[in-house]
This record gives structure tokens, C-alpha cells and sequence, in this order.
């Protein structure tokens, strides 16, 4: 930005005032990229947004007679009150639904204005007056340029520094898998609250940033058309990344500028300039930009062979159950959950004892996986209780399991595959409520040793599931195996007293069995972590497991050592059906 | 009071259009799970090409209304195949914001091509009007009401009952499935777009004569199609008919009563309301039963 100033000012009045629009637009570019990048809101109400913004500085300046500077960040806490509105459907309803909502919001706006002509001027338009600052009125264009690229560098740098940290981290977690996010303790719908007031009072600011530099409020420069051109900063510039916000906004904003001549074209040009990003580059100008460096540095293949894993399955060897004090870490009492009519878990009753790795086996359909969403609370059970150590489960949300001591892991993989394993796993150390990733982010930038420490922690959990080597890669990348390590490591990296896995082995290779047996054996001896495991694989559960459940139509069919279990007819004619049955 | 009838009349009237318009966003809808935000933008160009084979080519008015909204449906169609098939492979997300900027992209073609003229077609039933008991009807009135319900009611059938449309439903059901019975994705697309294509053609034609041909068609009617269609349950036929009549009628109510300003404070709300407490819509699709 800096650069583009100091460039600008060596030019005539013209380019500096265009200057000070791209500068504008870039940090409206930064704005979108959280809101539509991260968050994956389509955002159809940034004009709206700006006029709040620069008609309220206005009329503050105006007609309260507040000096501009405060103007502005009372209009940005208009605007962040605004997003906040417009965020109450977003804990209802996410994907297109909310999409409408932002524009009915932006039109109901822009009626607003124009409706409210005594406030507002109306159609009519809005003078505004030079911005004053301590007692200097701002005149030409260089002093303009100079003010607002300080002004736009404050808010992006606030605006990068969430967005780099643990609070984008959390966002793009989000939109990657809600129930993934969920169960590692973060709030969806606050995030997504959070989002909206964040980039809406940023929108607004620009807005009332914009307000002296143009002369003349109009509701028409802020109309729903304006909202389009802004949603198409960040998918020209790059959606996810701060720098996509910063290029969109300022290459598409000069855009009009430089096609002068085609005045009627350019909104046709645009549009069609747009398209053809959308279809040929969809990284945008970054993703174009990162492809061109890489294409020119020389190729590293990733470091390091992975550890050699003992390949050959341990025998199942008899298994003393392990009681720490005869400790009960999950009680599952009478606890019964229906869909409807139909009935998926039935007056079920399990205890898991500390310490223990415990399988739940049964055929398709018993009720083990609504067995799990129970617990984890993602599905309302009807009745019955079900304990934590000493903490009642029943009615809390699902992201308060980890700050109890319970992670679990999914039957298709939920990770947050954009991100890194590493970040994959830093979010599962928890912690990440609001306030507490902002000042992560925060304290990335100012203070590294916080992170620093939260990463060598991430760090030892990868190498506990041996894939430490892997861990700047993304987590869509990894193969099946590798990802189920990953979400091994992701569920273990808080120090949980109860893991749920769910079919942690279903998909993967004879050999990769193998490993994650030996690791999930090692896992819960050192760190005495009770594993309650659902899979199919019986060969898996009994070299794994210490106990075992068998679950049938919803209902307990029998329960005890796994040689002992396995071999109860009642068990084989669930499975095999009634002619296995030894006569 | 002696103006409700006529107020209620007029309701009926605009509220048939936006069913027209909020099912061919359905349809669109149902089968491809895209939301069409390029639908006004359909609209718009059913009214533009009225324009031009009415006063370019000279066509009688039975032909166009026939072939205008095939035409629409045809590029609807045009631009899935080539265009937003292409763009599927990333994910849904992109499909829906590239909606947006084909509308963009249509309407300002169309700005170039026309500047600011104000194009305009005739009545289609010009002549006097009709009195039914106190009510004065216009033969237009009668026409956009039995027509454009007509259209509808065409189109619902066609998705729902015939032939045509059992792709259509059956991508609606499962994509998998489909799939697996031998329906072609990229062709069914193509179909259910061809189909919401006509709809939101023929709602631009019923409209043209009431409200003049203009590139703004695009965003005025985009709002109350979708908020229409979400009244409705946003996946359901019936609802997006039910959802079109009962918008027009709260709409022309409020303006009347109210002001046009509260005619849009009305529709936010409305949008919301239902949002927050009914999320299926007024008429859902299917029904739960207690047991």
C-alpha cells in the first residue's frame, strides 16, 4: 500500500484521487474476503453497508457537529450494529437463505435512504464537507491519499492479523465441516456473528472513509449493483487469503478508471472479466500469482521418509482389564433415541470403565453411530441419562465435550481439509472460543511464544501418530490412512480423558490396520486415555480391545471379553443369521 | 373498502407472475440444488425477446408468447451446458456466485445494446373491460391471471406428472440414483434450466406490458421471485404457486395501505419470519407424521 502511495504522489491529481479509491476498495476487499472467503457468506449487502457508513459519518459530522475522526468509528459501530442484524438469520440458516437475507437487506436499505429524504437527502443525494482533522481541513488530493492509505492500513492490519491467526483458522475450520468444528469447541453461530459485525464495521468505515473523497452521497453508488462489484474482489483477487482481498479490491476498482473509453462497456466488461476468472483461474489472482513462483523455484520433494511402523499386527494378547480405581469414565443409563416413528437406540445402557479401550461392534443399522452423535451431542436423546466422569452429558451443546475431556473422531473423516495438519490439530487443542482466538491472533503477532508453544504441542501429537513429516501439507491431501491418523492426532492433542472413535480403520489397508492398532494400543496405555471404539473390523476390535459391546437393533446383546463375546450364538445369528447357529 | 376487490384483483394479478417466477426457480432448484440468481435476469430477457419478435419480426402475439420463453429456456440451457457445468467441478459456493455475474453480465448487454430506451409491448387483450358484479376487470387482468396460472400450473405438471419432467424428479430425489439409472447429469441439468428458463421467460412476457421493458426488470423482480419461492418451501412446486399469489397479494395490500417503502419492509419481514419460524415454508413439500 505504502508503495502505491508514494507512486501515486509522484503523479498528477487525477491518479492520486484514484489512488485513494483503490486503496479504499483494497481494505473493502479484505472486508470480503473474511465474510465471503472465510466465513462462505454470499454477501450481497457491502453497498448497503458503505452507505450506512457514509451517510451516517455525514450527517455526524453535519449535523452533530462530531469531528470526523470519531465520525468514523461510530459509523463503523453502525455498520458492525448493522451486520449484526443482518447475522440473527445466520443462526438459522446458512447457504442461499442467508444469501437472500443480505439482499433483501441491501434493498430495504437503499429504500431506506431514499424514503428518509429529510435525514438523508433522498434520491436528491447528500453534500458532505471536507474532512476536518484537529482543526486542519483536508484540500487536495495528496492529502486525501496520504490520510487514507493510513486510515486503510490500520484496518487491514487488523484486519489480517485475525484473519492469519486462530480466528481465521476457526472460521475456515467452519466452513470446511460444522460438525468438525463443533465438536472441538467452536461456536458456529457466534463465529459466524462475529464475521458479519467484523467485515460489515469494516465495510462501513470505508464507506465514511469514502464520504468526503466523492462530495456527493447518492443512494444509486451504493445500490445492489455495487454490492456485485464488491462480492467480485475477492473472487478475482483470491478468496481465501488477505492478499486476494487487497489485489481484487485494487485491481478491479482501477479497472473503470483505465477503461475510460468504453464508458457504456465497462460494466460488461467487468462482468465478463469476472466470469472468465471464475472459469479459468478460480485461485484468482493470487492463486495465478502463487503458480507463476512456483513455477520458477526450483521443486523440493517434502523431507524425510516417514518412521518406519511395525507392520505386523500384535497378537491379541490377553487383556487385563485395566481399571484406574475402578473408575467409571462413561455411564450410558436407559438411554434411548428415536427418529419419528423409528426407534435407533433403545433403552441402552453401557458402562466404560477408566482406562479401558472398549469396542462396540454390531450389524448395519444397530445404533452405534446415533449411540456416538448422543454422546457427543448432536442428536437429542428421549430419554435416559448418560455421565461424564462426574459430568452429565444430557442437554449440553456439542462443542462443550472437549472442555470436559471427550473428543471423538468421525466415521467419514471430518477434518478441516484446507488447512494444514498442523493447524488441524492446533484446533484441536480447544480453546476456541471467541475471544480467546482473537487474542490468539493477536498474540501471533506480537508475542510468537504462545503459538510457538501451542505448535510444538501440535507437533508432538503428529509424531505420536507418526506423521510429523506431513505436517505443513493440507489435510485434503493426505491419503485415507494418513487422515485417520490425522484425526487421531487432532482428537488426542488435548489430553482427553474419553476418545470416540468411530470405524477409526474402515477403509484402509491391511498393513495401515495394523499400524493404527499398534498406535492406538500405545496411545492408551501412555497417556491412560479411555478409548470407546465402534467398528466393524472384528479381527481389529479383538486385538484392540479390552471389552466389548454388542449392539443389535438398538438394544445391548451382549457384553464382555472379546473372545467370549464373539463367540455367543445369540451374537453369530445377528450376524450370520439363525441357520449359524451350532446345534 | 369499496377498493378491495380491486386491490385484491391486482394482488392475484402480480402475485401470478411471481409464481411463474418463483417456480422456475424451484424447478431450477430441486433438480440441480443451484440457487438461480441469475432468475431476474431470465425474466428480463422473456420481456426483451417479446420485444423482438413482436416489433422486429412482426410475429402475432400467440407465436411469441410461445417462442420467446422457449428461446429464454433455450439459453438458460446454453449457458448450464457450457458454462456452470464447467464450473460445478469446483463446488456449489462458485456456482451460485457465478449466477450473480451472468446476471450482471445479461443486463449489461442488454444497457449497451439498448442504452436507456423505454421499449414497450401492447396489451395482449385490449378492449373494454368486463364487469362482474362491482368489479371491474381489464381484459389484461383477465389474461395475466388465467395465463400466467395457466403457466404455471403447465409447468408444475410438467415437472411433477409428465414425462418430460421425470428426470427431473428423479435427480431431485437422488442425484446418485439417477445417475445410476442411466440419466445423464450435465443432460438433466440442461433440461431442469430449460425448463426454469421458459417459466421465467413467460413471466417476463406476462409482465412487459404492465411495467415496460427496461434492464431493471432483472433487479425488481429478483426479490420477490425468491422470496415467493421460499414462502412456498423452497423446494416445493405447490409452494412456489401458493407462495407467488399470497406474496402479490400481501405486496399490493401493503403499498396500498401503507407505502411503497413499507411494501419492501413488508417483504424483508415476511422473508425473515418465515425464515426464523417456519423454515419449510407455508405449504411444505412433505408432510411428517406422528406416530
Amino acid at each position: 500500500m505504502l508503495s502505491i502511495t508514494v507512486l501515486a504522489l509522484a503523479f498528477g491529481t487525477y491518479v492520486q484521487y484514484v489512488a485513494s479509491l483503490c486503496l479504499i476498495a483494497a481494505e473493502v476487499g479484505v472486508a470480503m474476503v473474511l465474510i465471503v472467503g472465510f466465513a462462505r457468506v454470499i454477501m450481497l449487502a457491502s453497498g448497503a453497508m458503505m452507505a450506512i457508513g457514509a451517510y451516517a459519518s455525514t450527517i455526524l459530522v453535519e449535523g452533530l457537529g462530531i469531528p470526523y475522526l470519531i465520525s468514523l468509528l461510530v459509523a463503523a459501530a453502525f455498520g458492525g450494529l448493522a451486520g449484526a442484524l443482518v447475522a440473527v438469520p445466520a443462526s438459522r440458516f446458512r447457504g442461499h437463505y442467508l444469501a437472500m437475507a443480505t439482499l433483501v437487506f441491501q434493498f430495504v436499505i437503499m429504500i431506506g435512504i431514499r424514503e428518509w429524504s429529510s435525514l438523508t437527502g433522498g434520491a436528491a443525494g447528500l453534500s458532505v464537507p471536507n474532512a476536518r482533522m484537529f482543526g486542519h481541513s483536508l484540500g487536495s488530493d495528496a492529502e486525501y491519499l496520504v490520510f487514507i492509505m493510513i486510515a486503510a492500513m490500520l484496518t487491514v492490519a487488523i484486519l489480517a492479523t485475525i484473519l492469519a491467526g486462530q480466528y481465521g483458522k476457526a472460521l475456515r475450520a467452519i466452513s470446511a465441516t460444522e460438525i468438525g468444528a463443533e465438536s472441538f469447541g467452536i461456536n458456529v453461530a457466534r463465529y459466524h456473528l462475529t464475521a458479519f459485525i467484523i467485515s460489515s464495521a469494516a465495510m462501513s468505515f470505508s464507506g465514511a472513509l469514502l464520504a468526503p473523497r466523492i462530495r456527493i452521497l447518492d443512494p444509486e453508488s451504493f445500490g445492489f449493483v455495487s454490492s456485485i462489484f464488491m462480492l467480485a474482489y475477492p473472487v478475482v483477487g483470491g478468496m481465501h487469503s488477505v492478499w486476494g482481498g487487497l489485489l481484487g479490491g485494487l485491481v478491479l476498482r482501477a479497472l473503470p478508471e483505465v477503461l475510460r473509453g468504453g464508458q457504456e462497456l465497462q460494466g460488461l466488461i467487468y462482468a465478463l472479466l469476472v466470469l472468465a476468472v471464475m472459469t479459468f483461474f478460480p485461485g484468482g489472482l493470487v492463486g495465478v500469482l502463487g503458480a507463476l513462483a512456483r513455477h520458477n523455484k526450483v521443486h523440493r520433494e517434502g523431507a524425510g521418509a516417514p518412521g518406519a511402523t511395525a507392520v505386523a499386527a500384535a497378537p491379541a494378547s490377553a487383556n487385563v482389564a485395566q481399571n484406574v480405581n475402578g473408575a467409571v469414565a462413561l455411564q450410558i443409563d436407559d438411554v434411548s433415541v428415536s427418529f419419528g416413528a423409528m426407534r435407533a437406540v433403545d433403552h441402552f445402557s453401557l458402562r466404560v470403565f477408566a482406562g479401558t479401550v472398549h469396542g462396540l461392534i454390531g450389524p448395519n443399522g444397530a445404533g452405534k453411530t446415533t449411540l456416538f452423535n448422543a454422546i457427543s451431542g448432536f442428536v437429542a436423546v428421549n430419554s435416559g441419562t448418560m455421565r461424564l466422569f462426574e459430568w452429565g452429558l444430557t442437554g449440553e451443546p456439542p462443542r462443550r465435550r472437549i472442555a470436559h475431556g471427550m473428543t471423538r473422531t468421525f466415521q467419514q473423516v471430518a477434518l478441516f481439509g484446507p488447512l494444514t495438519c498442523i493447524d488441524n490439530v492446533i484446533l484441536g487443542l480447544g480453546h476456541n472460543g471467541i475471544s480467546k482466538s482473537v487474542r490468539a491472533s493477536i498474540a501471533e503477532v506480537v508475542a510468537a511464544a504462545d503459538h510457538q508453544a501451542r505448535r510444538k504441542i501440535a507437533l508432538e501429537s503428529l509424531a505420536a501418530v507418526e506423521i510429523d513429516h506431513l505436517a505443513e501439507r493440507t489435510a485434503q491431501s493426505l491419503s485415507l490412512g494418513d487422515q485417520r491418523r490425522l484425526e487421531l492426532a487432532r482428537a488426542i492433542v488435548s489430553n482427553p480423558r474419553l476418545i470416540l472413535l468411530d470405524e477409526p480403520v474402515s477403509g484402509v489397508s491391511r498393513e495401515e490396520e495394523a499400524g493404527i492398532l499398534v498406535l492406538l494400543r500405545r496411545l492408551s496405555t501412555e497417556r491412560a486415555i479411555t478409548v470407546l471404539v465402534i467398528e466393524h473390523n472384528i479381527r481389529f476390535i479383538c486385538g484392540l480391545c479390552d471389552r466389548v459391546s454388542v449392539m443389535a437393533f438398538g438394544r445391548m446383546l451382549a457384553q464382555g471379553d472379546p473372545e467370549t463375546v464373539i463367540n455367543d450364538p445369540e451374537v453369530r445369528s445377528v450376524y450370520f443369521g439363525k441357520s449359524w447357529q451350532t446345534p | 373498502m369499496e377498493e378491495l376487490p380491486r386491490l385484491l384483483l391486482g394482488g392475484i394479478k402480480i402475485g401470478a407472475i411471481y409464481s411463474l417466477a418463483a417456480l422456475g426457480i424451484v424447478v431450477i432448484h430441486k433438480a440441480t440444488k443451484t440457487v438461480n440468481f441469475a432468475h431476474g435476469a431470465l425474466i428480463m430477457l422473456g420481456a426483451y425477446f417479446g420485444f423482438f419478435l413482436l416489433r422486429l419480426f412482426g410475429l402475432p402475439y400467440a407465436l411469441v408468447y410461445l417462442l420467446a420463453p422457449i428461446a429464454v429456456g433455450g439459453l438458460a440451457a446454453g449457458t448450464e451446458w457450457l458454462f456452470l457445468r464447467r464450473l460445478r467441478r469446483s463446488d456449489a459456493f462458485t456456482v451460485v456466485i457465478s449466477t450473480i455475474f451472468i446476471a450482471l453480465a445479461a443486463t449489461e448487454l442488454i444497457r449497451v445494446a439498448y442504452r436507456s430506451e423505454l421499449l414497450s409491448i401492447p396489451e395482449v387483450w385490449s378492449g373494454p373491460p368486463l364487469f362482474v358484479g362491482e368489479l371491474i376487470l381489464t381484459r389484461e387482468t383477465l389474461w395475466i391471471i388465467a395465463g400466467a396460472l395457466c403457466g404455471a400450473g403447465l409447468g408444475a405438471s410438467l415437472f411433477a406428472a409428465a414425462r418430460f419432467g421425470r428426470p427431473l424428479r428423479a435427480m431431485a430425489a437422488s442425484t446418485r440414483g439417477a445417475q445410476l439409472c442411466g440419466y445423464s447429469v450435465d443432460g438433466v441439468y440442461a433440461q431442469a434450466w430449460f425448463l426454469g428458463g421458459t417459466l421465467a421467460g413467460l413471466a417476463g412476457l406476462f409482465l412487459a406490458p404492465m411495467t415496460g421493458i427496461t434492464p431493471e426488470l432483472a433487479d425488481f423482480m429478483i426479490v420477490p421471485a425468491f422470496v415467493a419461492a421460499v414462502l412456498g418451501g423452497f423446494d416445493s412446486i405447490k409452494g412456489a404457486l401458493l407462495g407467488g399469489i399470497v406474496l402479490g397479494l400481501a405486496e399490493t395490500l401493503s403499498a396500498a395501505y401503507l407505502s411503497s417503502a413499507g411494501k419492501s419492509a413488508l417483504t424483508l419481514l415476511i422473508l425473515l419470519t418465515v425464515l426464523l419460524w417456519r423454515p419449510r415454508g407455508l405449504f411444505p413439500e412433505s408432510k411428517t407424521r406422528d406416530v
